[in-house]
This record gives structure tokens, C-alpha cells and sequence, in this order.
């Protein structure tokens, strides 16, 4: 299977374009019908339509990419597919108000509350869907889990209504954006590449100071993102360090106190205590 | 012609999206390994495959292609990269004579013959009208490919474009396959495919839905941006596993500066590159989810390899293998990644550690973040504030930065060399935040 296949080159498919003829190669089909396999397809599809396409896709081969292809530090993912994406995406499509019932953090929960459904977000972390919806009452921008909402039903919401609503969504999204500065520790240079990679799921701009062959990132993000961030700078440890961005400084602050303090040893002795030693042993009898 | 190889595209989106902004012309050509003719000759390019794959981006001449690229998770779930599968070249007669094709294909089955026909009179003047052999080898082409099928029936043959996959399926059923792909796409690897598929359906689907609320309800967050471009070698190094066949490669290691060397025909002018030329048998390919990174694992002379794959340029397939031999290899291999967090093929050491609870917050996300990412890690024991987690691993490198990512929720017990780096850690770690 080649990648580079000239069907796909891009002159073809914008001349194509106006003919409305649909173009699709045995290397998608093929990829389609290895991702049928996938449990999400059950939630994903009515029996009627998979069956459908199971029969589109009878004379096409299945990827044995599974057999040669390893996947390291994934998450288990307990969820692909909810079977609340298929309603909320119709009402989002549609423009469509909902009224929505949902739970939050402490159990208490919410009856039948107005507001527009946004956006559906997948968090690659937390494997877990969310609802991004706008709350007519508070006027906020909401993030529900799919697993706490118990009902959501359209709602009749006039488009001018649901415009207004969307270009509030616009600014508030604006409004949360923070930027902070993150410089790569020079000793680490080497390590470029895979910090960059770590940062590369951020917006972000790159900054290369060529007198002092020291890099900095600039990553632009939402407040309620910051903890994400802190758990890659974490993550990557000595390698780097904040330069802006008071909140993530003193975050990381009380994050390497507190650990040294777990682990018994004080900020500014070079040794560690004799102390934990007798923790480690203690913890072995257990 | 030679075989077109995109490893300069790709190194160049690579750097691209990884150091956005960092570098002016001469030092990006520089670290490429290439002139600023060369880049600039390359920047051309993209920008107008790039261009006319997304009409809607800014289009000022002098816009910085890093600019096209932008990313902004609010507006849009399209991959941008994907356009480097859409930039094979094809000559200007070509693409509009195989466009034709198949949009006369999509009315209705036509012969050979027919489609001549109606290429000689709809070509546009100019252009050098084809014979009936071009039209039976583009028909192959694109039998091949899976874009059209032959009806059954005598000769003289008909065919037409094999949309089946969608022609069969109500408007509200089209929206479903939609959404699959796109979900699929963006959380399963490989995904390029899945890509490249979701574009078909998302124009199929804008022209039945004019709102673009249709096709953008989903959002992911956070995505390795440049995954995709790793896979431009994938298929072709499972082809090599399939076929137990060695491959050869120009490697450079992400440690160097230069990422790429270009290749020089004319030998008179053949300058010693930094990159090694590298042969090996590839065993397994490994996707790390941790950084959004590919691995080769192979056998070569010195046992066990392991490359990264952005490293890799100008890769060949060799002879193939006795399969028993090949066999041995693999179960060798297995037997030596059994327990790597990642690739790491070192000793292994029992790894535990204490995780603290967090005060008085239901859910306990630490305990689920562990139990989400933990591989094959056990909890061993559980009580009122913490808990013990335990697992077998190669080595401590790999394991290390994700246990630290917990920060003070996490206590290293085990092995006592890894707490003792982890304390060292903590420490430098709080000087540089000290005077804060």
C-alpha cells in the first residue's frame, strides 16, 4: 500500500470537485473495514446501516497492520464512541437549542437546564467525550462529561438566538487564552526533538535565540488547560523551565516542595536523610 | 524517472510544525541540509498544494507557509498535514484527462471506446488528446487503485466509479459513516487512510449540507500534530515485515542537527553526508503514545535495533530472509520487549511506587490516571490516603517521566536508585523556581 498514490494528488481531486462524483480507493475501504472490527462500530452505526456497509465493503481486503504494529503507553480506552455523540451531534448540526439534565463533580445534579450545544471534545488524556455547550441562564461556557449527563432533548431556539449565543461562545473562548514561556535548559539541547515533540500538541510559537543557542516556546492555551501543561512540564522535569507565567512557576514550585517534603529530603541538602532509608524498608514490609 | 521520494517534504513539514517560528531561511536550509533555493523551491510547492486543497486559509502572497499551518483547535478538527499524501506530482494532461474519467464514469458505465470519445472532444484545446492504449492504462490504474469497477457482462467492457459505499447509504446514514471515520481517524493508528477517507465524505457531505456545522461537531484534544507524517514510511516498512525482506536506509539520528541530506545524482558532486546508510530486518514497528513517536525494531549485525522513524530517509527494500531464521528473530525480539514501557530492551527491575490521594475530591484522579495509563501495572495494596502500584519494567528510563508527571502525588519506593534520581531531580527542579 502506497501513501503516495497519484489518485490522490491534488489536482485531480479539486477538478474533480464540481462533478460530485465520489472517489474512494481499496486503501480506505480497506481501512474502513479494519475499524468495523473495533467495538465503537456497535454504538456508532444502527444494525441496519452496518450491515450496509458491510456489504459495500465484501470484496475488500481487511489491514493486517495489528499483527506487525505495537502500541506502547496507550491508555485503556474504555471509551471510543458514547451513544449520546449521535443525537448531540445532530442538534449541533441543526443549530438546535437542548434542554439537558446533568451531574457535576460532588454528585449534585442539575433538571432540564437550557442552552446550545457547541462542540463535542474528545480528551486524548482522559479518554472520556465531552459536551461543550453554551448555558443560556449563566451565560457561561460549559463542559460536561457525556458519562453525567442523564437527558438531553432539542429545544426550539431561534437561529438569531442561537447566533448571538455562538459569537458570545467566540469571545469567551478568546478571553481564556493565556500565553506563557517555557525555555528549554541549553545542558538539554540534544534533547530537542523530543521536547518539542511533547510540546507539539500545543499552539505554539518557537523562539530560537542563536547568540546563547537557547530555545524558548511559546505556548498559547485556555486557563482551564494549564493543568495539562503542568503535568508535561512535569513530565520533562529538569529538562525545561518557565520563564512566564507566574500561575505555572508557582505551581511547579510547590510541586517540587511538596514531593521533597514526601520523600523526606530538604530543598538544599545535597544528602538524603537517614530517614528514608527506614521508609523504603518500611514500605517493603508491607 | 526516478522514483519520487517525499523524505525532504517530510522532514521539512516535520520541522517545520516542531519548531514553528524559530528559525529564519539560512538556518532552517542549514539544518535540513539543503540550500535556500532548495527550501525556497520547496516552500513553493506546498504552499500551492496546500493552497488549493484549502481555499479558506489566508491567501496573501507572502504569507509564511507556518502561518497556513496553524492550528487552532477551536476552528477546525482537519489535519493539515495530510496534504503532503495529496502532493505526488502528475502531469498537468494527466490530471485533468483522469478528473474527466471519472466524472464520466460516475453517470453512468462506458466503454473504453465511449470514454476516448468523449476525452477527445471535452480535453481542453492545447493539451495533446490521448490514444485508446492511455485511456486502457489509466482504466487499469484506476481498476487497480479500487476507484472504479468493470460490470460483469461481455466485451466490450464498461466500467464505472465504485461508490457503493456511500450510494447505498440514506443522507442521515452518511452522516453516521462520517462521524465513525472521523473518530476513528483521530483516536486509532494508522489514520492516514481514515484521513484521506473523511475528506471524501466531508465534501460529499457539504454538498448536501450547506451549513459546516455538519461536519465539524467534533473536537480532539491533545493530538500529536505530526504523527501522520511518520506514517509515509509505515506501509512500506510493513510490506518489508510481511515479505521478511531487509531494507536499507540513510538514518539520521534525532540527535544530529541536520535532518536531511539531499541525494545526488551525479556522483561527480557527492559530498560525505552526516546520515549513515543503515541495513537491518525490520521486526516490528512501535507507536509511542506518550510522545506521538514511531519506532522500527529490527535485527541487524549487533542484534536488536531500534530507530526512530523520522529518522529514517531514502528507504529500499533488500532480499529477503530464510523464514525460520526470521522466526527465531521475532520471538527473540518479543521475548526482549516483553516488559519495555516503551522500547527500552534493558534489564528488568521491579518498579514500585506510592501514590497519594487527593484530599477529599471525588473522583480519584490519580487513582484513575494510574489505572488509564498504568500498561500492565498492578495495585498491590490500598489504603485510606494511598496506594501502592507495582510493575515489572526494562529499565527506568522510559517509566521515569511519567511517574514524575504526577508530581508530589507520586513516592518512588523502589528500585532505591531511581528515588535517589528522583529526589536529585526534585531538587534542581525547585532551585530553578526558588527566587520565585
Amino acid at each position: 500500500m502506497n501513501l503516495f498514490e497519484k489518485i490522490f494528488n491534488y489536482q485531480i481531486l479539486s477538478r474533480l470537485e464540481d462533478s460530485g462524483a465520489f472517489m474512494v480507493t481499496s486503501h480506505e475501504r480497506t481501512w474502513l473495514k479494519t475499524m468495523l472490527e473495533h467495538p465503537a462500530a456497535a454504538d456508532a452505526f444502527t444494525a441496519d446501516t452496518l450491515a450496509k456497509l458491510h456489504a459495500a465493503l465484501g470484496q475488500d481486503q481487511r489491514m493486517d497492520t495489528s499483527l506487525h504494529l505495537l502500541e506502547r503507553a496507550r491508555s485503556r480506552q474504555p471509551q471510543v464512541y458514547h451513544p449520546l455523540l449521535r443525537p448531540l451531534r445532530r442538534y449541533i448540526m441543526d443549530k438546535a437549542g437542548i434542554r439537558i439534565t446533568y451531574e457535576v463533580k460532588n454528585g449534585r445534579v442539575y433538571e432540564e437546564q437550557s442552552g446550545l450545544p457547541f462542540r463535542l471534545e474528545y480528551s486524548m488524556v482522559k479518554q472520556e467525550w465531552y459536551l461543550l455547550w453554551y448555558h443560556t441562564r449563566h451565560r457561561a461556557l460549559m463542559s460536561t462529561r457525556l458519562k453525567n449527563i442523564h437527558a438531553a432533548a432539542p429545544e426550539a431556539l431561534d437561529p438569531a438566538a442561537a447566533d448571538r449565543m455562538l459569537s458570545r461562545l467566540g469571545t469567551s473562548l478568546e478571553a481564556r487564552k493565556r500565553e506563557v514561556c517555557i525555555e528549554i535548559v541549553r545542558s538539554y539541547n540534544e534533547e530537542l526533538s523530543r521536547i518539542l515533540y511533547s510540546f507539539s500538541s500545543f499552539e505554539k510559537q518557537v523562539e530560537y535565540d542563536a547568540e546563547n543557542d537557547t530555545y524558548r516556546v511559546r505556548v498559547t492555551l485556555n486557563g482551564d488547560e494549564m493543568e495539562y501543561l503542568l503535568s508535561k512540564l512535569r513530565f520533562l522535569g529538569k529538562r525545561v523551565r518557565v520563564t512566564e507565567g507566574d500561575y505555572l512557576k508557582r505551581r511547579m514550585l510547590e510541586s517540587s516542595a511538596k514531593a521533597l517534603e514526601r520523600y523526606g529530603a530538604s530543598a538544599r541538602e545535597e544528602d538524603i536523610p537517614s530517614s528514608q532509608h527506614e521508609a523504603v524498608s518500611a514500605a517493603k514490609i508491607q | 524517472m526516478a522514483k519520487e521520494s517525499f523524505d525532504k517534504e517530510i522532514q521539512f513539514l516535520r520541522m517545520l510544525v516542531l519548531t514553528r517560528g524559530a528559525f529564519n531561511r539560512q538556518q532552517f536550509a542549514k539544518r535540513l541540509g539543503i540550500s535556500v533555493h532548495t527550501f525556497d523551491k520547496t516552500i513553493r510547492r506546498l504552499k500551492e498544494v496546500a493552497k488549493a486543497l484549502h481555499p479558506q486559509l489566508p491567501q496573501e502572497q507572502d504569507r509564511e507557509l507556518t502561518e497556513t499551518l496553524r492550528f487552532s483547535s477551536y476552528d477546525s478538527a482537519d489535519p493539515l498535514l495530510l496534504f503532503l499524501f495529496r502532493a505526488k506530482s502528475v502531469k498537468e494532461s494527466e490530471s485533468q484527462r483522469i478528473s474527466l474519467l471519472l466524472a464520466a464514469m460516475n453517470e453512468q458505465a462506458l466503454t473504453a471506446r465511449e470514454l476516448l470519445e468523449l476525452c477527445c472532444s471535452s480535453l481542453s484545446s492545447g493539451l495533446p488528446l490521448p490514444d485508446e492504449k492511455t485511456i486502457r492504462s489509466d482504466l487499469k490504474y484506476l481498476e487497480e487503485v479500487g476507484v472504479i469497477i468493470r460490470e460483469p457482462g461481455p466485451r466490450p467492457y464498461r466500467y464505472r466509479i465504485q461508490d457503493d459505499l456511500v450510494s447505498s447509504l440514506t443522507d442521515d446514514e452518511l452522516i453516521d459513516l462520517y462521524d465513525f471515520v472521523d473518530v476513528m481517524a483521530n483516536t486509532q493508528v494508522p489514520s492516514v487512510q481514515g484521513y484521506l477517507l473523511r475528506d471524501g465524505l466531508k465534501k460529499r457531505l457539504l454538498r448536501k449540507e450547506a451549513e459546516p456545522t455538519a461536519v465539524e461537531p467534533f473536537l480532539y484534544k491533545y493530538h500529536y500534530h505530526s504523527r501522520i507524517l511518520d506514517e509515509a514510511h509505515l506501509f512500506t516498512l510493513l510490506q518489508a515485515i510481511r515479505c521478511r525482506r531487509r531494507v536499507h536506509f540513510l538514518y539520521f539520528s534525532p540527535k544530529t542537527e541536520k535532518s536531511y541530506a539531499s541525494r545526488n545524482t551525479n556522483p561527480l558532486f557527492e559530498r560525505e553526508t552526516e546520515g549513515k546508510v543503515h541495513r537491518t530486518l525490520p521486526l516490528k514497528v512501535v507507536y509511542d503514545h506518550q510522545y506521538g513517536r514511531w519506532y522500527l525494531l529490527s535485527h541487524g549485525r549487533e542484534g536488536i535495533r531500534k530507530y526512530r522513524m523520522e529518522g529514517i530517509t531514502q528507504i529500499e527494500e533488500d532480499e529477503s530472509v530464510d523464514e525460520a531464521w526470521y522466526e527465531e528473530k521475532q520471538s527473540e525480539l518479543a521475548e526482549k520487549i516483553k516488559y519495555s514501557w516503551l522500547v527500552d530492551t534493558g534489564r528488568p527491575v521491579t518498579v514500585r511506587a506510592r501514590f497519594y490521594n487527593p484530599e477529599g475530591q471525588e473522583p480519584n484522579f490519580v487513582r484513575d490516571r494510574v489505572l488509564l495509563q498504568g500498561q500492565w501495572g498492578q495495585i498491590t495494596a490500598e489504603e485510606e490516603h494511598s496506594f501502592i502500584y507495582e510493575i515489572t519494567v526494562n529499565g527506568t528510563t522510559e517509566i521515569k517521566p511519567w511517574l514524575r508527571s504526577f508530581g508530589s502525588s507520586c513516592e518512588v519506593l523502589e528500585p532505591l536508585k531511581l528515588r535517589r534520581e528522583m529526589i536529585a531531580e526534585w531538587k534542581e527542579i525547585h532551585a530553578y523556581y526558588e527566587s520565585v
